[in-house]
């Protein structure tokens, strides 16, 4: 028993030493492995374990804020919320769809094509899947942060545009920067996402306005909610710009276009300044301050009014009449014209062969030069036009600044036509036409220009010879005054000539002229009415029937006071009739409005701010 | 009672030592990971369960083991029939109904009745006095495992029933295998990992298919294998500090405090932490084979080789799941895991373990 006890005892030692095997295997391999992963790969998981705690969140900097030239606020934040989806964190994206669809109102097909358009946007980078979100909204995120971490609040300062449609061809409008842009590096710093300046001053001071973004680094569970702060960087909001405009004029100008199609533009022709750029029919930028819903964006750009569209600056029409301030410039310096020079009119002339005709079908009489700018007669102007060719026209209109771009600090300027010889061979490769000269004469033919340039223009005469370059922005917070570095151009205008022009309007206005439907008693308001021929009048006829569509187009250009021009008002109405009567009266309300101002500074206009208080 | 002084002697003090340096471990890393969460917290409920483990420890350490040993069928029929009763009124925690209430305390039979299984195999098998075991007592052997593995099986609790294999491998082992059956067992070992295979849930699956390719579904399964082996990595040399890895501060580790706890200790405490806990373990691992080896009898030492099959395939298996090395099962660590079965049947086991190695020159 003992001996086979003791057989039986050496054979347990035997089989307990191969214990010692599993013991020693695994714990070398284990210790192994620990210094495979602590020491040897320590760092490679230290970086991913940063990588999971820590979430960097960019804070987008509020834009700078744009005030009128008395500091009216015309555009600030405020704030809103958008829905950020956090796809790093979504567990299952059906789930995901799923809630978005039932309980944030966005259709599948929206969630998927926000999807799809950040494909190549980096993970990590939050997308916003609804933007300026009301309190349901957000009660709704906040309540199901347990369930769904991947959905996220998050703050954005939005563009509040406190007039609306007042003023929104200057100012602009911000919306969401476009891949090709983004491709393309228009604005520099932008992200997918980033709302940048589409338009007006938004565009064109994008730069200035844009703050620099701040950031959040915090730290973050493992269900993506943030559990603390570990770094924050301020945003710095962009430069604050102080515009040219005056809201009471600019409101002003806005009413008085009203249910019309046309533009409105008063300038300081001293220095360029304009006080108000009025476009109709107009629209509300707060509408873009959203990543816009694309129907409203088919809306406003299927409008046949297209009233994105700053007829101001960015249409070019025939001049009219209006031209025949240029021509009279032309003509004076020139010395083809003098105080002694008449022209008899009889309703109609010919010219080359062809009867052109007058506005007043019995004729003026003889007009001199005063007379024939006072009323308009074409007959003058034809025989001026005549006797100065065309090459003559054109140096003294391009000299003016008509066929180019005035510069103005808006986006989309065009720069019109001021035709001549060479002109017509370069565009349309023919030949020019005596008769022609005839036609441009009293700005019809192939002459176009914009409001902005005839008031540049007359603006430039009326002052003796300073050719401003237009602008809006006085000056931004930061910024060295502006007014400084603007081009200003010199053209030679012989003071006899600005004399006898202002003379020519004063009457138009003053003295039973076209222009009279400016008149203001007492105050020297001069101007120049142009009517637009659309059609011409045997085509009317033919119709027998005046379609509004057909009408006239309307200008009237003026400054005030007579010798001391300190405002230059253009006010253009597309198929308005008469300029005398649908745009003079217009300019005159803009210049009551400026002599009112000046007797008394009290705000007269009583634009109702747009409140924000509606938007949580 | 009078402590008898020879065997306060042959006392393992360094073992005892090292285990209550492991569930200290233990209470550290469950209080730095769970602190803050309310009153009836995690550390101290596993003191609690550290005083009953160790009332428990000091109970099967004064009796003599052969008390035990003799009575074992008894403890073995009682045994499986509580977890027959675990089948029939237990609780489901994560998928498995393993857990049944004692007194308001959740309670895994299973962690007892595999120590009751090791000590009934080991007194069946030392009853034979052969060189090598008969096929009769392979087979009764195995079936006296198979019946509460079983059970075990059926509660859907597959990490713990995988635990009696290796008591069963290792008592055999010391029982004496014939060349034949072991080239059986291999056999019968080909054909199981396959069939079961096909029996496992998609869970399980996705669990084992996962180490192979950590990364295939991250957000899933080999998210926590990752997270685990980012956590313990980032720990470095010196570990991140007192409440300060993130990893298992913010929630990316899974199971933190209790299966995981020992990625959220190398995270914290780093590779010299990491290693002194698992020097600790291999420790307590060769007094145990010690133990065996000095044991006054086969039964003795019959007990202390399953004992250390059973504990040293858990270290195996849940520092290797912390370090990305095997699947991820329900295994806890024993003696740091939170838990109060794991440890409290941990401390019982080394309790009759520390019986037999202080009562070797007891006659």
């Amino acid at each position: 028993m003992n001996l086979q006890a003791d057989s039986n005892k050496q054979l347990i030692q035997q089989r307990l030493n191969l214990f010692y095997v599993p013991i020693i295997a695994v714990a070398a391999l284990l210790a192994v492995r620990l210094w495979q992963l602590q020491i040897i790969n320590g760092a490679e998981y230290t970086v991913l374990a940063e990588k999971n705690r820590i979430r960097t969140i960019q804070v987008v900097a509020p834009r700078g804020t744009i005030t009128d030239r008395n500091g009216t606020p015309l555009v600030e934040n405020r704030p809103s919320y958008n829905i950020l989806l956090y796809r790093e964190s979504v567990a299952n994206i059906e789930a995901t769809a799923a809630f978005v669809t039932a309980k944030l109102g966005v259709s599948p097909e929206d969630f998927s094509a926000i999807l799809g358009r950040n494909k190549a946007t980096p993970l990590f980078h939050p997308i916003v899947i609804k933007e300026d979100v009301g309190i349901d909204d957000i009660s709704v995120v906040e309540s199901h942060r347990q369930e769904h971490p991947e959905l996220q609040l998050d703050q954005e300062p939005r563009r509040l545009y406190r007039y609306g449609a007042v003023g929104a061809h200057v100012v602009g409008y911000v919306s969401e920067v476009s891949a090709d842009e983004l491709a393309k590096g228009v604005f520099p710093g932008a992200r997918v996402g980033s709302l940048v300046g589409k338009f007006g001053v938004e565009r064109t001071y994008n730069d200035k306005l844009t703050g620099d973004d701040g950031s959040r680094v915090v730290l973050v569970d493992s269900l993506g909610r943030e559990v603390g702060l570990v770094e924050e960087v301020d945003s710095i909001i962009g430069d604050n710009l102080q515009l040219t405009l005056d809201l009471d004029l600019q409101t002003t100008a806005e009413s008085l276009l009203e249910g019309k199609v046309g533009a409105i533009v008063a300038m300081d022709p001293r220095n360029g300044e304009i006080l108000a750029l009025a476009s109709s029919p107009s629209f509300d930028p707060n509408s873009f301050s959203t990543r816009i819903s694309p129907e409203a964006w088919n809306q406003l750009v299927n409008d046949p009014n297209r009233p994105l569209q700053n007829r101001a600056i960015q249409n070019a029409y025939p001049p009219g009449s209006v031209f025949k301030v240029i021509m009279a410039e032309a003509g004076l310096d020139e010395g083809l014209v003098d105080e002694s020079t008449r022209v008899y009119c009889r309703g109609s002339a010919f010219f080359y062969n062809r009867e052109f005709h007058c506005a007043a079908k019995n004729g003026h009489g003889f007009v001199g030069i005063e007379d024939a700018v006072a009323r308009s007669c074409n007959i003058f102007f034809y025989e001026l036009g005549r006797r100065l060719g065309i090459s003559r026209i054109a140096e003294h209109a391009q000299a003016l600044g008509l066929g180019e771009r005035t510069g103005i600090d808006l986006p989309g300027e065009r720069s019109g036509v001021m035709p001549s010889p060479e002109w017509k061979q370069r565009a349309r490769g023919a030949k020019w036409y005596v008769g022609e000269t005839i036609s441009v004469s009293i700005g019809q033919g192939a002459v176009t220009t914009t409001p902005i340039q005839i008031l540049r223009a007359v603006g430039c005469i009326a002052s003796g010879g300073l050719l401003t370059t237009p602008h809006v922005l006085l000056r931004a917070e930061g910024g060295r005054d502006e007014s400084q570095s603007r081009l200003e151009k010199s053209v030679a205008i012989e003071p006899e000539t600005t004399n006898k022009i202002r003379a020519g309007m004063w009457q138009s206005v003053n003295n039973w002229g076209t222009g009279h439907g400016a008149s203001i008693p007492g105050a020297d308001i001069c101007g120049k009415t142009g009517t637009v021929q659309i059609i011409g009048a045997e085509r009317e006829k033919e119709l027998n029937g005046n379609l509004p569509a057909l009408e006239d187009h309307s200008w009237f250009v003026g400054f005030a006071t007579r010798d001391n021009p300190e405002i230059a008002v253009v006010a253009f109405v597309e198929h308005g009739g008469k300029g005398g009567i649908a745009a003079a009266p217009l300019a005159r309300e803009i210049f009551r409005l400026h002599f009112a101002r000046k007797q008394s500074p009290v705000l007269i206009t009583k634009a109702a701010p747009a409140g924000s208080g509606d938007r949580p | 009672m009078k402590v008898n002084q020879r065997l306060m002697l042959s006392f393992d003090w360094a073992c005892l030592l090292a285990l209550l340096g492991l569930a200290g471990t233990g209470l550290l890393a469950i209080w730095s990971t769970t602190v803050g969460t309310g009153p009836n917290s995690y550390l101290g409920r596993q003191m609690i369960y550290l005083c009953v483990a160790l009332v428990a420890f000091l109970i099967l350490l004064y009796f003599d083991y052969h008390l035990y040993s003799d009575y074992v069928i008894l403890l073995y029929l009682s045994g499986v029939a509580l977890l027959a009763l675990v089948l029939l009124i237990g609780r489901t925690v994560h998928n498995n109904k393993s857990w049944i209430n004692l007194g308001g305390m959740a309670f895994q039979p299973s962690e007892v009745v595999k120590i009751v299984v090791i000590v009934a195999l080991a007194k069946y098998f030392s009853e034979s006095d052969r060189e090598n075991l008969e096929l009769r007592e392979l087979v009764i052997g195995g079936l006296i495992v198979l019946l509460p593995m079983i059970l075990v099986i059926l509660q859907g609790d597959l990490g713990t029933a995988i635990t009696f294999v290796p008591i069963y491998a290792a008592l055999s082992f010391m029982g004496g295998l014939r060349r034949k059956h072991i080239v059986v067992f291999l056999l019968a070992g080909a054909i199981a990992i396959p069939a079961g295979w096909l029996m496992l849930k998609d869970y399980q699956k996705s669990r084992i298919q996962t180490v192979f390719d950590p990364s295939n579904d991250p957000r899933h399964v080999g998210y926590q294998t990752i997270q685990s082996k980012i956590a313990v990595g980032s720990g470095r040399f010196l570990g991140k500090g007192f409440r300060q890895g993130s990893q298992g501060q913010l929630g990316f580790l899974p199971a933190r405090h209790t299966d995981f706890v020992f990625a959220s200790w190398a995270e914290e405490r780093g590779f010299a932490g990491s290693a002194a806990v698992l020097g600790l373990f291999i420790l307590v691992a060769l007094r145990l084979l010690k133990g065996a080896r000095e044991a006054k009898d086969k039964v003795g030492a019959m007990i202390c080789v399953g004992v250390l099959a059973l504990f040293w395939f858990h270290v195996t298996i849940n520092m290797g799941m912390a370090l990305g090395l095997f699947p991820i099962a329900g295994i806890p660590l024993p003696f740091v895991s939170a838990g109060g079965s794991s440890l409290i049947s941990s401390f019982a086991a080394m309790g009759i373990c520390m019986n037999i190695r202080m009562r070797r020159y007891v006659n």
